[in-house]
């Protein structure tokens, strides 16, 4: 059952929020290893948070219910980079392997507040660094439509758990597509909100101008439930913006009057896989039978997003690491009587992170040395507005929302990627402008891609205006309501 | 060998000074810098955002930014319409996130002056002689780091290092002025200002010992040659002194050895080659800490957990409106208005409490009568004699006995008319502190004089009575008086005042004794 099925079940006690939990579990208990879904389950929370919600349920009455406890007994799994005052927080890392953080990320409270049952914490690639979920300290996540292949990341166990309907839903965390390109390889809707819409407090930080929390689900209705209930300022959260609360759930069902979609030039771009190109094109003439006004808009300097993306990510990301020194918490080298300060914090950092983690801090150290500041930094953020001015146009000529490829082709198989970092960084080339910008962006299951006789989904992409995930989210559901082919799970 | 004919040396300040705000620089946690916690046990003033613990986000304490909006304004400074937080990253462990956040190239205050009052060489203002004007080039906030321990508490010796991070996270105004000091003095002179300036303004306790005032000089030496060229010692900058005894030993260290090192290894002022030294108080120098070659590369960027800082003119007006006339300009009018020694004037202003009662006393005297010059000095002698007795003795601020000027003001009237004698002060203005009665402020402060037996008795057949005792017991001293010799005078006004316990005056007790022996 989806988000919005397991509510109505729940509020009209048809079904307990245990006995849903106890479903969950159970297939969880089944997948999660095989498919490498998680870096902890939480089975006994999991069915204490169920059964309070459902003693809170047994106190309320029924518009009470509906209305503070709008994810009665949902299910759900939560990225590993999100603090959660129960359990562990590892961000997949043996950095923090064991870490208990005594705070939950303000997304996950307001989860549970609302009546949400955490199941476990999923895998992804450590501190949410790659495309592929292959990063993980504790081993890879699996494609549940191909175990050979990868989910995509770093959302990798959050898809996957989704897909492999393990839970109703997830949450996972967006810096330059990590909930967008893995719900496309797994076949599920993933939301990147708007910049600001979702509070980061609580998200272990990646890169702090980019990074956002979102929702996967099985449907845009199912990610607009979570969204409603994750989203709004938070006092913890300085970049949280203050807008007045949306309903996007309540208007999901509104069909965009006079849809205007622009599809970009360089969506179209010669990278693409024939099959994801196959598969965009139909979801073109899905929208055009829709009564979509479909027009040709060009971001000409997207191909330089990658580029800028790297260096701002990296920049950003080798300043938020730095506090895994080995003195607070987290790894701490086993230090000789003739070691200092500088080996615990060297041999700390290396035994704690991974390669890819590694990689990027270095990066980005680099990209911020004193004399590469102006050359590398500097200029990258000049590129992030010329990015960000490239979808102005765009709505300021009258798109409601540009149409992209999740990704430049299907899920890929395990180890395929790893050796060639530059050819894991293109699998973001779609995705990487949506951050630069601030905008939100959802990926759609649009259809399969048939390769080497497995079917694996292929997904697109909608980017609107800065907080306008009403409209993202409506035109979407349109699209979502026409194509039916989105809704099949995986074998 | 060129031979050095003179040296001038050539000092600027970075001065640190803790503010007093309830909650640190970017979370709620409570603040080492206000007084209600100014004495937490190690590690007691923490959360996740102090201990950057994985996922904890700063937000900007907007109470501190006030606070150093308002100091940059007193110190004439422009204030910035957009500022910005920006990291400079190094790893230490007392610096949980391993960067400080700190402002970089858009300090919150910057371009400023300040004309210090002139003094003499001990320090004491001095009416009349030249000032010195300070350019301030910037001040801007930053936070401060937690304090690394290398002996256990009780001073037991450990091998290892152990931290509080009490002080970690609280809010840090730096003032960065131009080197526009040529001597010790002025700097401490310029020190003392600073600090007494950001008390006036209530931004910070501004305990030395307590760090929550830190200078770090920049001090090099213009070197004239007997040939004539001048030369110019390399920058350096001593780190972390609080106190003025050593910033002003450290100073005068490094003049004194700045000449001596360019003599021995002929570097001069230039790029990469500013050092940083240390301070040894027990020895009496300076030693170096890190020279540019092996300077920390910060890798300053901005901050991208924090907006900018926006300051409109809407609430920079209503900061400014807040500033009350500042304790330079009131120290100079006070010596000018009511002829106060420069010493005196120094003391009236080193507290705003204090200055607040000392000027609602002479405004509450003048409208009893007394000449506001009197008045002045009257309320500057009852404040800087029993006031400031009684606040040592408790352990506060003049500002904060509890007095108030209407109070101050009806001793001063008495003792002006005559009602009571000095020894009374004392005790009435004890009593007085803190438990001020309301209303008629002169008629209560009589009621209370009278009821503690310390009015001056009146009565003339009282005296006479008093005056007839003390001939009777004192028949020498009424002959000496009587032969012509007034000296002896003395000692009978002094009988007599032991008669009154003290309640007469003198004054008209010596003219009643003078009018009985018929030499009046």
């Amino acid at each position: 059952m989806g988000v919005v099925e397991v509510r109505e079940a729940v509020l009209s006690r048809r079904v307990t929020a245990r006995e849903v939990a106890k479903a969950a579990l159970g297939r969880l208990a089944a997948h999660a290893d095989r498919l490498g879904l998680l870096t902890q389950p939480l089975t006994d929370r999991a069915l204490e948070q169920a059964a309070e919600v459902d003693s809170r349920l047994a106190s309320q009455s029924g518009d009470e219910a509906r209305s503070r406890l709008p994810l009665a007994g949902v299910p759900i799994v939560v990225k590993d980079n999100l603090c959660t005052s129960f359990g562990r927080t590892t961000c997949a890392s043996r950095m923090l392997e064991g870490y208990e953080s005594p705070y939950s990320a303000t997304a996950v409270a307001r989860l549970l507040e609302r009546g949400a049952v955490v199941l476990g914490k999923a895998n992804l690639d450590e501190f949410a660094m790659g495309s592929s979920g292959e990063h993980s300290a504790l081993g890879p996540t699996r494609n549940p439509w191909d175990p050979s292949r990868v989910p995509g990341g770093s959302s990798s166990g959050s898809a996957a758990a989704v897909a492999a309907r393990c839970a109703a839903a997830a949450l996972g965390s967006d810096t330059g597509g990590s909930i967008r390109q893995p719900a496309g390889h797994c076949g599920v809707v993933g939301l990147k909100p708007t910049y600001g819409r979702v509070s980061r407090y609580g998200l272990v930080a990646f890169a702090s101008s980019l990074d956002q929390v979102g929702p996967l689900a099985r449907s845009v209705e199912d990610a607009a439930a979570i969204l409603d209930a994750i989203s709004g300022v938070d006092p913890h959260d300085a970049t949280s913006a203050d807008r007045p609360h949306t309903d996007t759930l309540a208007s999901i069902g509104t069909p965009v009057e006079g849809l205007t979609l622009g599809v970009p030039r360089q969506a179209r771009g010669p990278g693409n896989h024939p099959q994801t190109a196959r598969v965009f094109e139909q979801a073109v003439e899905t929208f055009r039978g829709l009564g979509a006004r479909v027009v040709d808009v060009d971001l000409p300097t997207i191909e330089h997003a990658i580029a800028a993306y790297y260096i701002v990510a990296t920049a950003e990301a080798s300043s938020n690491l730095a506090r895994f020194d080995g003195v607070r918490y987290g790894r701490r080298a086993a230090l000789g009587p003739d070691d200092g300060l500088d080996d615990l914090y060297s041999r700390s950092r290396s035994e704690g992170f991974g390669p890819e983690v590694r990689r990027r801090i270095m990066l980005g150290t680099h990209v911020l040395s004193s004399g590469y500041y102006q050359a590398y930094y500097a200029t990258a953020l000049k590129a992030r507005r010329l990015v960000q001015r490239d979808f102005d146009r765009c709505f300021a000529a009258g798109c409601h929302a540009v149409l992209m490829p999740s990704s430049p082709g299907p899920a890929f198989r395990l180890g395929e990627k790893t050796s060639d970092p530059l050819a894991m960084y293109l699998e973001d080339v779609y995705t990487v402008g949506v951050n630069l910008a601030g905008l939100p962006g959802v990926s759609v299951p649009a259809g399969f891609a048939r390769v080497d006789g497995v079917e694996l989904p292929v997904g697109v992409q909608l980017i609107a205006r800065a907080f306008d995930e009403g409209t993202l989210l409506r035109a979407a559901r349109m699209f979502e309501l026409a194509n039916p082919a989105g809704r099949r799970a995986p074998p | 060998m060129a031979t050095i004919a003179s040296v001038r040396p050539i000092i600027g300040m970075e001065v640190h000074v803790e503010l007093s705000t309830r909650t640190k620089m970017f979370t709620r946690a409570p603040s080492p810098g206000c007084a209600r916690f100014a004495d937490a046990p190690p590690n007691t003033l923490i959360d996740p955002v102090v201990l950057a613990l994985p996922g904890a986000l700063p937000v900007m304490n907007r109470e501190a930014v006030e606070m150093a909006i308002r100091v940059g304004l007193a110190l004439g400074c422009q204030v910035a319409r957009f500022s910005k937080w920006d990291r400079k990253s190094y790893f230490y462990p007392d610096l949980p996130k391993a960067y400080q956040i700190s402002q970089y190239d858009l300090p919150l205050c910057f371009d400023g002056a300040v004309d210090l009052p002139g003094c003499d060489e001990r320090g004491n203002f001095e009416p009349g002689a030249p000032g010195l004007r300070v350019g301030i080039v910037r001040a801007h906030l930053e936070e401060d780091a937690g304090k690394l321990l290398h002996e256990a508490p009780g001073g037991r010796p450990i091998d290892f290092s152990i931290v509080d991070w009490n002080r970690a996270g609280t809010p840090l105004l730096e003032v960065v002025t131009q080197p526009d000091f040529s001597s010790a003095d002025q700097c401490v002179h310029f020190a003392r200002s600073l600090r007494a300036l950001c008390r006036f303004l209530g931004v910070t306790l501004g305990v030395l010992q307590k760090g929550h005032v830190r200078f770090e000089p920049n001090i090099n030496c213009e070197l004239t040659l007997e040939d004539g060229h001048a030369v110019r010692t390399p920058v350096v900058e001593v780190k972390n002194l609080n106190s003025y005894t050593a910033l002003k030993r450290a100073i005068e260290h490094e003049v004194f050895e700045q000449p001596a090192r360019w003599l021995a290894d002929g570097r001069r002022m230039g790029p990469g080659m500013k050092s940083t030294r240390g301070w040894d108080d027990a020895r009496g120098v300076t030693f170096l800490l890190r020279s540019k070659e092996d300077a920390h590369d910060y890798r300053y960027f901005p901050d991208p957990d924090l907006p900018p800082v926006v300051v409109d003119e809407a609430w920079r007006a209503r900061l400014a409106a807040t500033i009350p006339e500042l304790p330079a300009s009131r120290m100079r009018r006070y010596a000018h208005e009511f002829a106060l020694s420069g010493k005196d004037a120094q003391a009236l202003v080193e507290d705003r409490g204090t200055c607040e009662v000392f000027e609602g006393a002479i405004d509450s005297m003048a409208s009893l009568g007394v000449e506001r010059i009197r008045a002045g000095r009257v309320a500057a002698n009852l404040i800087m004699q029993s006031a400031a007795r009684l606040a040592h003795e408790r352990g506060v601020e003049i500002g904060d006995l509890g007095l108030t000027g209407a109070g101050l003001a009806a001793l001063g009237v008495l003792r002006e008319r005559g009602r009571i004698n000095n020894q009374a002060v004392d005790p009435l203005v004890a009593l007085l502190a803190g438990s001020m009665p309301a209303g008629d402020a002169l008629g209560a402060v009589e009621a209370l004089a009278r009821t503690q037996g310390l009015l001056i008795v009146r009565d003339e057949s009282a005296i006479e009575g008093w005056v007839e005792r003390a001939i009777g017991e004192n028949p020498r001293a009424a002959e000496d008086v009587r032969a012509g010799k007034e000296a002896a005078v003395g000692r009978l006004v002094g009988a007599v005042m032991k008669l009154a316990g003290g309640q007469a005056d003198g004054k008209v007790v010596r003219e009643a004794i003078l009018r009985r022996l018929g030499s009046g």
